[in-house]
Formats: structure tokens, sequence, C-alpha cells
């Protein structure tokens, strides 16, 4: 016996109801349907579900013709065993910058730009519908901070808060990122009561493998600050680290960080589920919708111009992740930041077997297995070069497959689904961007996470809207812009990827 | 076809021995033997069978030799594989976890699941993880495979009726050039679709072979294409080409890369079209095996007047053809009516409902047209754009087999100009590639 279900996407089960469901609560362009209902992101990666998708769209929904593009199709394209790319020797990396990515729909406005006007007036308007954007909003919404504006200029998930691998850890090695990241993830495991919205939340605990003597020492040195903060945070042998994640060759390290509280995520629900918040406590969030300019005077912020006209606003918050420079340059300010494309890839689902995300300290590697089962991992790359480029190489899958299937031998045959890549918004300090900008009074930063602001950005967001309220924080003293002009550092030393 | 060795190999299925012909794939074997539910869905534990039989719809995913989800009908089955089906505890015939198939009868809302409790929340967590995933890790560690790496001039993707008529054009552009033109076929063989002999505007099997042997390049089969990228090593050239043969990559580092992969075949979204004995009427066509004697073809236009008959030729009877929209070529042969098929019925399939009536058959074959594989192409920019009439998003094309990304040319099926206009698009594109 088998129910009577339409099914669109054989490899993930989606049904027409799905596809009708997302399409009704506005997921309706190509991209959001395919991370709403997980259309396209199975073995056959779209190749037998994405045209039925889109003649449901187009005969009920009447989507613009120019919104009717495929979704961006990720290498490889056809699943390929780690160890056929591991043997990959990929040469060197140009040293000339690459363009990255055109958009799928061509040039100009996205087609799926609403034609309604903006508001002529906002008390706050937010520029990036990122986790932080986002966030922020609702609490905003809540606080009765008056009228908020979100703009984001593509959909829901586009930047890097929908590329991340979806890991949450309190281990750091600043107090002030341990406090931020405790008070994150003990959000997000009650983020479906309070949004609405489950984003599986699995604490499998995080494992940073040491490979020398020197990042033992690092470890141990973290470990005990940890402690100090409440984190049940230790050190545990190669064997023991062998026994939290059994398929790992105990040979390559030495030692290992383990917590067993840290986990991981599902990224995009933290993001329909803050703009579906905030939206019914009364803010706005505006998608496909560009800032062209921000407009300045008597030393204060005026306006926005937008690819849908003017928005004055009292106070305008800098959102945009590893876009914050050039979004923050339209007011004529120079932020540090500067972009770095990371990569990740997904695999074959799997049956459950790993249940930390593993990194390993020296080579940037990490990886864990998703809710469902694919093994999701990266690798930050030292030849890589600055730039906004979101494309996805070939180099990256080499060097990560040898480095994956020589720390974890049986994945040698598992075979890469996808791969995609999004931009880290690196700072000098490895620390982020908050607060007041000198000289331009109520342009507000929001910035320089380094590739870890999704797993602090409950946090920051809350502290944010209580600060923009009128609460005091010393974080927003800590982490101003002109930190960088005193030359009064902070050093944060954890990051992977 | 090895002709030395024994015609019959014997396989097994869960513990099963199965007898095979020399030269199936494993589904192939396993449908002649009328095994049919090769494995169950991720989230509702459905019965699933082969569907499009040609390595691109992911339904036929099986743990083979100790290896997990490879495609049954990619496979060649030999003598003692051991193949298991996966996700299904207890057989895949009897898999308990069917049941999430009839709790949640609308489809299973994951975002909205147990939100209200945070308790509830924690137990859906835990059975989520538990029943996610599809295989089990490989049995044995699998050691990197050295890949090589070459130069080509230009690279041809796909060595059907498009490819060959490309890198025809091509080879007389490029005959005293250095590298010259390389030609990469998935298959044992040249010739794509048109080794089906579906559609008779296509080049027939002699006339590919003629091709083939007139070629000035130099042809690879058994390559597949995995990946296309923009070249952003150090070395000179545009694009980077991954290509798998026979378990080990080859790196082809471009000047230029004219893709002619074609098509892949696509279900209907009615109900139960996901069930075993739901095939892609291509797909049956090429099947060395029968799935049974009487046929219910579906599908649009062409495509199904020269599927059905395809099918007729096989050896099949046609029970009724359906033809969803109002236009089809003349086939007065054929027992054609205008309707829509409202659900498949059975497991495997016997029955397909069609309005108010029940038409009993052994299988459901569907003919709409392949949809035109633009991955490659787009995944490096180059612009795909929705056609209905065509069925997909073909990779937009001038009338030379210009993309939109300069050093990239596509022809055939996948720019939309399969059929009749492959060979004229394939020849266009080739001689522009060929000359840069």
């Amino acid at each position: 016996m088998t129910a009577d279900k339409s099914i669109v996407c054989a490899c993930e089960d989606v049904t027409v109801h799905d596809l009708e469901d997302a399409v009704a609560r506005g997921y309706g362009d190509i991209e959001s349907l395919k991370r709403y209902t997980g259309l396209g992101t199975g073995p056959c990666q779209g190749k037998s579900c994405e045209v039925a998708a889109m003649r449901i769209c187009t005969s009920g929904n009447k989507l613009a013709p120019g919104a009717q593009v495929p979704f961006r199709a990720r290498p490889p394209f056809a699943p390929t065993a780690m160890a056929e790319f591991a043997g990959l020797q990929a040469p060197p990396p140009s040293s000339e910058p690459q363009p990255g990515l055109r958009p799928t729909w061509g040039k100009g406005p996205h087609p799926l730009q609403p034609a309604t006007p903006l508001p002529e007036k906002v008390d706050v308007a937010i520029i990036g519908g990122g986790i932080m954007g986002l966030a922020l909003a609702w609490h905003l919404a809540g606080e009765g901070a008056g009228k908020v504006l979100v703009l984001e200029r593509g959909y829901l998930c586009e930047g890097a808060s929908g590329r991340n691998g979806g890991g949450v850890r309190a281990q750091w090695t600043t107090p002030t990122l341990i406090e931020l990241a405790k008070e994150s993830i003990a959000f997000m495991g009650r983020f479906a009561q309070e949004l609405g919205i489950n984003v599986w939340l699995r604490k499998g605990g995080y494992l940073f493998l040491a490979h020398d003597e020197e990042t033992l020492r690092r470890i141990e040195g973290s470990v005990d600050l940890q402690r100090k903060h409440g984190l049940p945070t230790r050190i545990v042998t190669a064997g023991e680290a062998g026994e939290i994640a059994p398929e790992l060759d105990t040979s390559k390290f030495l030692a290992a960080s383990w917590n067993p509280e840290d986990g991981v995520v599902f990224p995009w629900p933290f993001l329909w589920g803050y703009a579906e918040g905030a939206r019914r406590r009364g803010a706005q969030v505006e998608t496909f919708t560009r800032v062209t300019g921000i407009e300045t005077g008597q030393g204060r912020v005026r306006a926005l111009q937008t690819d849908r006209g003017r928005v004055a606003a009292d106070r305008i918050v800098v959102a945009c992740g590893a876009w914050s420079p050039q979004v923050a340059k339209l007011a004529g300010v120079q932020l540090p930041n500067v972009p770095y494309r990371h990569e990740i890839v997904s695999s074959e689902p799997l049956k459950p077997f790993l249940g930390p995300l593993v990194t390993m300290l020296g080579t940037g590697l990490y990886f864990s297995q998703s809710m469902r089962g694919e093994i999701v991992g990266g690798m930050g790359d030292p030849q890589e070069l600055p730039g906004l480029n979101q494309s996805s190489s070939l180099r990256f899958l080499a060097r990560y497959s040898r480095a994956l299937t020589e720390l974890v031998p049986r994945l040698g045959s598992v075979k890469l689904l996808r791969q995609w890549a999004g931009c880290y918004d690196v700072t000098p300090d490895h620390s982020p961007v908050l607060g007041e900008t000198p000289g331009v009074a109520g342009l507000l930063q929001m910035s320089g996470f380094v590739g870890h602001g999704f797993m602090m950005a409950p946090a920051v967001a809350r502290r944010m809207a209580e600060w923009m309220g009128g609460t005091k924080d010393e974080i927003f003293e800590r982490f101003a812009l002109r930190r960088f002009a005193e030359g009064r550092l902070e050093k944060e030393t954890f990051i992977i990827g | 076809m090895d002709r030395d060795g024994p015609q019959t190999i014997r396989i097994s299925l869960d513990g099963q021995a199965i007898d095979a012909q020399r030269g199936d794939t494993v589904a192939a074997a396993l449908l002649r033997a009328g095994i049919t539910t090769f494995t169950r869905s991720i989230k509702y534990h459905r019965p699933r069978g082969p569907f499009c039989l040609q390595g691109s719809c992911g339904q036929c995913l099986m743990r083979i030799d100790g290896a997990p989800s490879l495609l049954a009908c990619r496979v060649l089955a030999e003598e003692g594989m051991i193949c298991q089906r996966q996700n299904a505890p207890l057989g895949a015939e009897k898999d308990i976890f069917r049941a999430a198939d009839f709790l949640f009868p609308e489809g299973l809302d994951h975002h909205h699941l147990m939100t209200g409790s945070r308790l509830l929340g924690r137990v859906a967590l835990e059975v989520a993880r538990r029943l996610a995933g599809l295989g089990e890790l490989p049995d044995k560690p699998r050691a990197p495979v050295e890949a090589e790496l070459r130069k080509a001039r230009l690279v041809i993707v796909g060595a059907g009726p498009a490819g060959l008529a490309a890198a025809r054009a091509a080879g007389d552009a490029l005959r005293a050039a250095e590298g010259g033109v390389l030609l990469l076929e998935r298959e044992p063989r040249p010739g794509g679709g048109a080794l089906l002999a579906i559609d008779p505007a296509l080049p027939d099997r002699d006339q590919i072979a003629q091709m083939a042997l007139a070629l000035q390049g130099e042809v690879m089969l058994d390559s597949e294409c995995v990946g296309l990228y923009a070249n952003d090593t150090a070395l000179p050239g545009n694009a980077l080409v991954a290509v798998r043969q026979r378990g080990r990559l080859l790196l082809l580092i471009a000047e230029r890369v004219l893709v002619a992969v074609g098509g892949a075949s696509q279900p209907l979204p009615f109900a139960g079209v996901d069930r075993p004995g739901v095939h892609a009427a291509r797909g049956l066509v090429a099947l060395p095996a029968m799935v049974g004697e009487r046929l219910v073809v579906v599908g649009e236009g062409k495509e199904l007047v020269d599927c059905a008959r395809a099918l007729r030729r096989k050896g099949y009877l046609l029970e009724r053809v359906i033809a969803l929209g109002k236009s089809w070529p003349a086939a007065a042969d054929l027992p054609i009516e205008e309707n829509q098929p409202r659900r498949a019925l059975g497991n495997p399939v016997r029955a397909l409902q069609v309005g108010d009536s029940r038409i009993h058959c052994d299988a459901v074959a569907i003919a709409m047209n392949p949809a035109p594989l633009h991955e490659l192409a787009s995944s490096v920019g180059a612009h795909a754009r929705w056609v209905a009439e065509v069925g997909g998003f073909p990779i937009q094309v001038d009338g030379e087999g210009r993309t939109s990304v300069p050093w990239l040319f596509a022809a055939g099926r996948c720019a939309g100009l399969g059929g009749s206009a492959a060979l004229n698009s394939g020849e266009a594109a080739g001689r522009a590639a060929g000359r840069g």
C-alpha cells in the first residue's frame, strides 16, 4: 500500500502540495522554492524535477517571464567519488582575481522585484536581509523602535547566511565571543517556539583536532578560558576522539578539544523565521531590492536611494556581510573588511554515523553530517585571493577530498553531489565591526564576523536592538569601527574554514 | 560484448541469487528477474524503481559491492556482484517505515512539525536524525586515484548527433592546429539518442558509425564530463573540464568547450508517478529487457508518437496512448487520445486511471520531451531560460551556437535544438567553435 501522493522531486519526496504551499507562503522564485521544499537537492540535483516545478510555477503562479530560469546549477554534474577528486593535483591558482558568477536572470533588476513603492520615511533602515539584519529587525520591531525596513538585494538566503555549513559552537578564544555564542545557541534551542519554524539544532558537539604540539598548547589554553565561562569543554586524547567520531584515523592528530554542547543547525529556516517574525511585528522586509546610494548631510544619514526609489531614514544599519565595505562606501565610509571566498560541498545522504562537527585546526578542514545525512564540509585555502567571488572551483573539491579521505578513509567512495561558495567578511583582527560610524551619525555597522556571524547573530541582534534603544553595552565600544584608527585590536584565533 | 565468457552470469540481491545476461546493467538484470522495487524513498519510504534508466533520475540507487547509492542503471552486472537495497531495515518489500507515507498523507511539513513544544521538537529531531540518509558507509576505504592532466583546443561534450556533427565541422577548421578536437562520450559507443532509433529525423546507426569513423579528432568513450569550470589556474586556457573515465578523473584544460549533452527524460507530477512500474519511454526503448507485455504510454506531441511506435517495434502491446495536449503528428496506427493521467495504481503499477476509467497494464511509459541538460553550461554562467514548448530550460545560443560565455558553445537538445535541428545546430556550432 502506498499513499496517494503526487511526487515532483522523487529524490527528496517533495509533492505538488509542498510546492503549492511554498508558493502561497511567498517562496515562489525558483531559488527559494528549492530551499524551502528541498526540491532538486538530492542525488539527481534537479534533473528530474526542475521542469515539473517550473510547469507548476508558470501555470498557477504566473511567474514573471524573466524569473523563469533554472535554479543555479551546482557542480559536479554527476555524483562523483571523493577518491577520484582526491587524486587530482590541481594546478596552482591564477594570480588574477576571478570574476565570480553572473546572475541567472541576466542583467538589470531582478524580475521579481515588487512593483509597490517603498515607504517614504522609516525610523530604521537595515541594509542586508541576512540573519544579522533580519534578527535585528525582529528585535527592533518587538521593542517599539518605530518603522523598521529591511532591504535585501536577492532572495532570502542568497548571501552567506544561506551558504554556511550550519556549525554553531561556543568554543572561542575571547570572553566576548564565548558569551555571544552561548546566548545564541541557547536561543537556537527555543527558536521553533519563539519563531514558529524548526531549525533542527542537533547538539552533536565540536571536535577541534590538534595535529601538532603548538596547536595542542593553543587548544589547552582556550579550554581553560572556556571552562571559566562555564563550558564543558575538555581536552580528549586521539583515542577518545576516535570513540566520539569512530571513523577518524586517529594517527593523523595528537589530541582534540571537545565540547559536547556545540552543534549543527539547518541555516535557511533562521532567515525565514526571523523575516516572518519581523513582519508579524510590523517590520517591512523587501527582497530583490538594491540600495544604490546613502544620502548624508550635516554629519548624519538622511536617506537611502534604491532601485525602487528613495527612503528617508533616521538610522541606517549596514548588515551586508562581505558586501558591507561596498555599501558603506556609498556613505563615503571606508571599512577595513575584506571579502574572501570560502567553498563548501555536500555529499550524498548517508545513514547517521558522525555525531560531531570535526575540524582540523592546521588545515582548516571541517565537516559534519547534516540532519539529512549529507557530509557537509569545507576547507580554507591559503592561496585564495580577496574578492566577492561566489563561483565554485575544482581545486577546492580536490583539496577537500584529499584532506577528508586522509582523515576518514572510509569516505573514499562516497560521492559528492553539490558544491557552492560564499564570502567571509574578514577584518584585520578577526573581530566584528559594531555600532557607530565616526563622522556619520546614524550610520550603524553590523559586520565583520569572519565566517561565524551566523552563529553569533541571535545574541548580537538582541544586544544591538537594546543598545539602539538606549541601553549601554560595552561591545559597541569595544568593537567600534574607530578601534582600527586607534590601533586597538581584538584578536580571535579560532577561525576555521 | 564479450563473446568468450558465458552469456548468463549470477549476481545477488539482498542475498538472493539472480541470473543476469552478460552486458546487462544491474537495473536491467533485476527488471528481467521481475524485481521492481529497487529502494525505499528517503522521507516517506515509498517503494521506488528505476524511472529514467539512463542515469539521470536517481530512483534506482542501490548498494553495490559495498559502495552506497550507485545508479543501478549505470553499473554493468558482473559475476558475483553483491547488490543490496537501501533505506529499508526489514527488507524493501515490507519496509515498516512506510507508515510515514500514511501518517502524512498530505506530505510532511518539516518546517512546522512540532514547533509548539521544545520537548516534542527534540523527539522529532531524534527520530528524523535516525531515519535520515540513504546508504550506509562504504565497506572499505578507497585511496585517491591519480588523475591525469591534458590540454585541448576544443572539447566537445557528448557524441550524439549534434556532438558528432560539431566534431566533424570543427575538425575541418582545426585540422592543422595542435591539440585539435577532443570528443567526449559517456557511453561506450557514440550516437547518443540516435542509437535509440526513436526519431526518424536523426541519423540511423550506420550513418552514426560512418560519422564517427570520418572524424579527424580524438574520441574518448566511457568518458563522462562531471564538471565544467572557468579556468582559475595559472595555466593558460579558458576552461577546466573534469572527465570521469572508469573510476578516475582526467582534467582537461581547454581553449573552448562545446556542450552537446542532450536531455533527460522527465516524469509527470500525477499521483503515483513515482511508483515502481512507471518508466521513461526512452529508458524502456534502451533497456535490453522487457517490463511485461502491455503498456500505457503517456506524453506529448511528436515525442509521444515516436516513442509509442518505438515501444511497439520492441514488442510491447500498447493498451492506450494518452496525449496531454491537443496536437500530435497524425498517427492512425496508434490508439491515441487526448486525456490527463490521474493516478497510477498498484505496486508495481498495474493500472493507470485516466479520467474516470482505469486502463490495466504491466507498466506505464512516459514520453515527454527530454529536458535540455543545461547544467554544465549554466553552472559557468551561460544563460538558460524556460521554454514551455521545449519542455525545459535550453541553453541560450545564437545561430552559431555561442552562449553568453565567450569560450562556451552549445548544440543539440541541450540548446533546445534536438531532433531534426540537431545536425545543423551541431555543424554550425562546431564550425564556429573550431574557428574560435
